[in-house]
């Protein structure tokens, strides 16, 4: 099915939040009828984009066509009235609402005494249609999350968009729900409707898409058709090369391995298995960097090694002790250091002051308390010392520490983790969403504590920074390594292909 | 996105100026409004509030009536400051202040007469706190274990606490009950040893012991280890568990301080004015007056005994208003009016509210909106 | 009829039940839209000085009836305001609400020179059949020998379960009160179906007031509904926020209620059985079908709305 307009085109497509450009002239067209991917790192632009074609961020310049005419979506209600729609990451879903219930919801044609059985009648038809099998008179919080995202799907299908987005889905699903989900975007491509499918993982991309249109830095890269395109080129286009920042220097070093992991398994908070068996080393003073796309065991592998959850088998040793079933203080206080990867979820207290949070590991000893009592002059002393030492700005006195910028939130974070003296630190996307200054800053502080003898493993998604930073790498993929190498052999491409699930040459 | 509307962004700090112009301008607000509805009622207002300011502050007696008021005010509005801090609706302080009460009069009626004071007077006092935290426990630990809403749950023990204190009296002959008297059934005196002398009129000692407390919850919450700790979970329980708090601890433990501190409440207002577990003394909402103001001293230890002074001002000038035809319960009405106007307040003390035209500039500004 | 005892009981016991049926329906219907409102004591009392004065000065019922939902409703705006609009703790702005209305029931009650106080009813609510089949065993008391509020209240009871289980702005509410930002992506208005609904649970409470004061004590007296606002709010968690549970719990209180009356004058042993601890019962029952029933995440399996207290911020960037 061919149509003579474009369904969507955006010309020179800009939106800043803050100053900060998260899309930047970027041109965009898709065709009635085809499968076309955004390809990019996090941060790269992808769901601004996406949020724009589904009317939930108004454009700050260029042109933006549907189906022939221009368009200026107030709010996702008018997208959708169009004929646009969106599967968020996060789903839109009223969990104690049955499937029914939720396709009902809020929809136009839908009359005012709603007949489960004709709406349980229509979902399950709907459903059948495109392959997206789930109960209609199920609760949603007795679905899997692969039934959910149908769920979604199909409450874009009942009302009829004639785009569909799909923001990252395949990243809770199994490899065979994923599948599913092909067999189905293809289905409504042939039906002349048009499907966005963002993703990074490349072997997906090749599998599904007529067309990709890569995205960095806000910028668009370039389009391709997906056939001409080896998946090493869109990899090569994704990462780019931009490289200004520090990065380690120095030889290797050969210490003793300050942590080791041994068949590492730890369940993920749905119970499911998210480390599914790891063992590695890290050594005094090295850098071990893990690469993977988010979702594939890191925040589990994370959380095991602090303490925060009990693996349900395997090892955790340091310095010789196995730590394996210690609580978190006792990991802290055995020298594990975290940054966690969200600042203000985790990491800090966000309505206390920064010298309090400052404090937060290492309040229950001298100087900052005495027996039960705290020393409130050493809380501000060596506050401002580190405030100082560690160029946190925008900190007043009594001012919660989430008013200060995401960059000062994450010097302070390193500023209180570093100052604990650790034999380990942890430390995930350490530099996500920071300007180029503090992303350097962060950097620096990482290989300071490299060259101070600190064993560390970054968790990462930033390839570049994992490259510039690591010793050397692991690679995780549905909770396994599937590949481990030195930094000197790892290259953007090699470690794109893993990450993706494509074997390499391993 | 924001469109024509008013933009509403967290403001970063609020000067001390706001803090204290925001709960004295809910008052006046109240003020405002009770006068509109008195004029509206063809009552002076002016006469009212001169009659109000009269008994509660006008001579001595009143002023030590004021105290007495304020006294178990003071208690029951720590208990819900350091509670609702830690975000543990313990709105139960009511019960938990009758069953201070309740486990006070007993201490005092078991012990007898023979007791020293230096002995019968800590132990009553302690045996209210005990009781608090007691009556507390049955919403706590189904809270911390088993993750039981308390707000519902200290609720129903208010009531059942009250109908408890109502059988001990009226439907039993309870050791709470005075044998003596078979007219109108009323609680057995405590003993004179167990009772907080007077020093001005009938004001005892009780007031100058919760200001005291109110000084050490104070400390307690802003010195102390464990006042830290608490902070840090109330601020963010995963933040706590990172840094190694043991979260449902934190949890019980505040709440059975919370329970205890209106126990105390309760033995105070049994040991000092009272002197016996009397229905009709201790059932005036003191728990619920306890919650305005732990609102209005914006849950501050230290600003909840001005807070409570004037709130027992006005709980004390109600029945004066009687002699001149107005009723009592203005008082209450304006109560409920202050705290309706303070919390309001509380969201204009939060949040800047702009108009869309101007742009924000500069960091603070993007970190606010983010 | 002294063998018949326990049908007039539950007879009255319908009476009884009815306001607390009002209520407790009204504060499911604010709950399902995700607003706990602590404020019912306090709207009960306004609507119920409210409804007397309308009918004293009227002598129309009616007009009492109007006039007590109508001040419910305007009473609650002061909840709505704060925990929708200025996003106030809805604990400590229920508890305001119902300290202010219970402060301003009395006033408007004793104030002026010719005060309600101590007055009697100009005109109250009656059995809408006397005599006749109203005397028939069994059917008679307990079904057709009743005021017209009582069948309000079951018709209530119908209507809240068809509105919020069958319709499509049930629909919505009950979205609002699990997941409003899902609900608002789906095109819903969170902030006016909650204001909606905050205000309709404050008419039937007001409702419920009115009953007590032109049906059950039909003299304007200081505290004419006792504990009712708060033991509906605990029949809410009873009834799994369900109406026509909330009909029948609310029945089953007032019987108890009048039960207790009742055994004081059935001699022994029943008046052995103190008031004070048959008073406890319910509040007992709350806290343990709170416990068993609803703690962690089986409220949700229960009918708890998830967002129940927490207020809704639009998301923003």
């Amino acid at each position: 099915m061919t149509s003579p307009t474009l369904a969507v085109e955006l010309e020179g497509i800009s939106k800043a939040f803050y100053g900060v450009h998260a899309n930047a002239d970027v041109d965009f067209e898709l065709r009635w009828g085809e499968v076309h991917t955004l390809l990019g790192e996090n941060g790269a632009g992808k769901s601004t984009l996406c949020s724009i074609l589904a009317g939930l961020y108004r454009p700050d310049s260029g042109t933006f066509e549907y189906d022939g005419s221009e368009q200026s979506f107030k709010s996702p209600k008018d997208a959708l009235a169009a004929g646009i729609g969106m599967v968020y990451q996060h789903f839109r879903l009223v969990s104690n609402l049955t499937v029914a219930e939720n396709l009902a919801l809020g929809h136009p044609d839908v009359p005012l005494r709603i007949s489960q059985r004709d709406l349980e009648r229509q979902a399950s038809e709907l459903g059948d249609r495109y392959g997206l099998p789930v109960d209609p008179s199920a609760r949603i919080w007795q679905l899997s999350v692969g039934e959910q995202q149908r769920v979604e799907i199909l409450k874009l299908l009942y009302r009829n968009v004639r785009i569909l987005i799909l923001d990252e889905p395949t990243a809770v699903l199994t490899p065979v729900e994923a599948e599913q989900l092909f067999t189905t975007m293809r289905q409504m491509a042939d039906e002349g409707r048009s499907v966005i499918f963002v993703s990074h993982k490349l072997h997906e991309v090749k599998a599904v898409s007529d067309r990709v249109t890569v995205l960095r830095g806000g910028r668009h890269v370039g389009t391709v058709n997906t056939a001409d395109a080896e998946a090493k080129d869109l990899a090569r286009m994704m990462v780019g090369h931009d490289l200004v920042l520090s990065q380690r220097t120095g030889d290797d070093v050969s210490g003793d391995p300050m942590l080791s992991v041994r068949d590492l398994r730890v369940n993920s908070d749905r119970g499911l298995e998210a480390v599914a068996g790891m063992s590695f080393d890290v050594r005094a003073g090295e850098v071990l960097g893990v690469a993977g796309v988010s979702g594939n065991g890191q925040r589990e592998l994370a959380y095991a090694i602090v303490g925060l959850r009990k693996p349900t088998s395997g090892t955790i040793t340091l310095d010789g002790a196995d730590i394996t079933n210690d609580t978190v203080l006792e990991h802290t206080d055995a020298g594990i250091a975290y940054v966690p990867q969200s600042r203000l979820g985790m990491g800090l207290a966000p309505g206390l002051t920064t010298e309090d949070n400052l404090a937060l590991k290492a309040f229950r000893r001298p100087p900052y308390s005495r027996g039960p009592w705290l020393t409130r002059s050493a809380f501000l002393e060596r506050g401002a010392k580190q405030i100082k030492e560690y160029d946190i700005r925008g900190v007043r006195p009594g001012l919660p520490i989430r008013l200060l910028s995401g960059g000062n939130l994450q010097k302070a974070l390193i500023a209180r983790e570093v100052s604990l003296n650790p034999k380990v630190l942890i430390a995930r996307s350490p530099t996500r969403g920071l300007d180029v200054g503090a992303t350097d800053a962060v950097r620096q502080h990482v290989l300071n504590e490299r060259s101070k003898g600190t064993a560390v493993l970054l968790i990462s998604e930033d390839l570049d920074e994992l490259l510039a930073l690591s010793d050397r790498l692991i690679v995780l993929y549905e909770g396994k390594i599937v590949g481990e190498m030195r930094a000197e052999e790892a290259t953007a491409e090699k470690l794109g292909l893993l990450m993706g699930g494509t074997g390499g040459e391993h | 996105m924001a469109g024509r509307r008013l933009i509403v962004e967290p403001r970063g700090l609020a000067s001390p100026l706001l803090l204290v112009m925001v709960p004295l301008a809910s008052v006046f607000a109240a003020l405002v409004l009770g006068a509109i509805f008195l004029a509206l009622t063809g009552e002076n207002p002016g006469e009212v509030y001169g009659k109000m300011v009269d008994a509660a502050f006008g001579d001595g007696r009143g002023i030590s009536e004021t105290l007495i008021s304020a006294t178990p005010l003071i208690l029951t509005g720590l208990a819900a400051a350091v509670a609702f801090k830690m975000l543990v609706w313990n709105i139960g302080a009511e019960g938990q202040f009758l069953f201070g009460a309740i486990f006070a009069a007993g201490a005092g009626i078991w012990l007898g007469d023979g007791t020293p004071a230096a002995i019968a007077m800590p132990l009553v006092i302690v045996a209210g706190a005990i009781g608090g935290a007691f009556w507390a426990s049955f919403a706590a630990v189904p809270r911390v274990y088993l993750g039981t809403n308390e707000i519902i749950t200290t609720l129903m023990l208010n009531f059942i606490a009250l109908n408890f204190m109502n059988y001990l009296i009226f439907g039993s002959n309870s050791p709470w009950r005075d044998p003596g008297v078979s007219t109108f059934p009323q609680g057995r005196p405590v003993p004179d040893a167990a009772r907080i002398p007077e020093f001005f009129n009938r004001l005892d000692y009780g007031i100058i012991i919760a200001a005291f407390i109110a000084i050490a919850v104070y400390v307690l919450m802003d010195k102390s280890r464990w006042g830290f700790e608490v902070r840090v979970v109330g601020d963010s329980a995963e933040t706590g568990r990172y840094a190694g708090i043991g979260v449902p601890r934190k949890i019980l433990g505040v709440f059975l301080l919370s329970g205890a501190l209106a126990g105390l409440g309760g033995s105070l207002f049994v040991a000092g004015p009272v002197g016996a577990l009397d229905p009709r003394s201790l059932d005036l909402g003191l728990g619920f007056t306890g919650i305005i103001v732990a609102a209005l001293a914006r849950l501050n230890p230290l600003a909840i005994v001005p807070v409570a002074v004037l709130m027992g001002a006005l709980n004390n000038s109600g029945p004066a208003l009687q002699s001149i035809g107005v009723p009592p319960e203005t008082v209450t009405m304006l109560q409920g009016a202050i705290l309706i106007f303070a919390v309001a307040g509380e969201f204009f003390i939060a949040n800047r509210v702009r108009r869309p035209e101007l742009e924000p500039t500069g960091s603070s500004a993007a970190e606010a909106a983010a | 009829m002294n063998d018949w005892w326990w049908v007039s009981t539950v007879a009255f016991g319908i009476g009884l039940g009815t306001p607390l049926a009002f209520a407790t329906i009204g504060e499911i219907i604010t709950e399902r839209a995700g607003i706990l409102n602590l404020g019912v004591q306090g709207t009960m009392l306004v609507g119920a000085v409210a409804g007397f004065w309308a009918t004293f000065n009227t002598g129309s019922l009616f007009l009492g009836v109007i006039t007590a939902i109508v001040a419910g409703a305007a009473v609650s705006i002061i909840h709505a305001v704060l925990s929708i609009t200025l996003r106030v703790n809805q604990i400590v702005s229920g508890l305001a609400l119902t300290l202010f209305g219970t402060g301003l029931a009395s006033f408007l009650g004793k104030v002026g020179s010719d005060p309600l106080v101590g007055e009697p009813s100009r005109a109250t609510f009656e059995p809408i059949i006397e005599g006749g089949i109203a005397e028939w065993p069994l059917v008679g008391p307990l079904v057709l020998g009743h005021d017209i509020l009582v069948y309000v209240g079951v018709v209530t009871a119908a209507a809240a379960s068809y509105y919020l289980f069958r319709s499509k702005l049930g629909l919505a509410v009950r979205a609002v009160g699990e997941d409003p930002a899902s609900a608002e992506s789906a095109g819903i208005n969170v902030s006016r179906v909650r204001y909606i609904h905050v205000l309709i649970g404050g008419s039937l409470s007001g409702l419920g007031g009115a009953y007590f004061a032109l049906a059950l004590v039909p003299t304007w007296q200081d505290d004419p509904i006792g504990a009712a606002g708060w033991i509906a709010i605990a029949l809410v968690i009873l009834a799994s926020w369900r109406p026509w549970r909330a009909l029948f719990v609310a029945y089953a209180f007032g019987f108890a209620q009048f039960l207790e009356l009742r055994l004081q004058t059935l001699g022994e042993p029943w008046n052995g059985i103190p008031s004070t601890l048959l008073a406890m019962i319910p509040f007992v029952l709350a806290i343990i079908a709170m416990i068993v029933f609803a703690s962690g995440k089986r409220a949700r399996f229960l009918g708890a709305p998830a967002a129940l207290g927490i207020p809704y911020f639009r998301e923003q960037r």
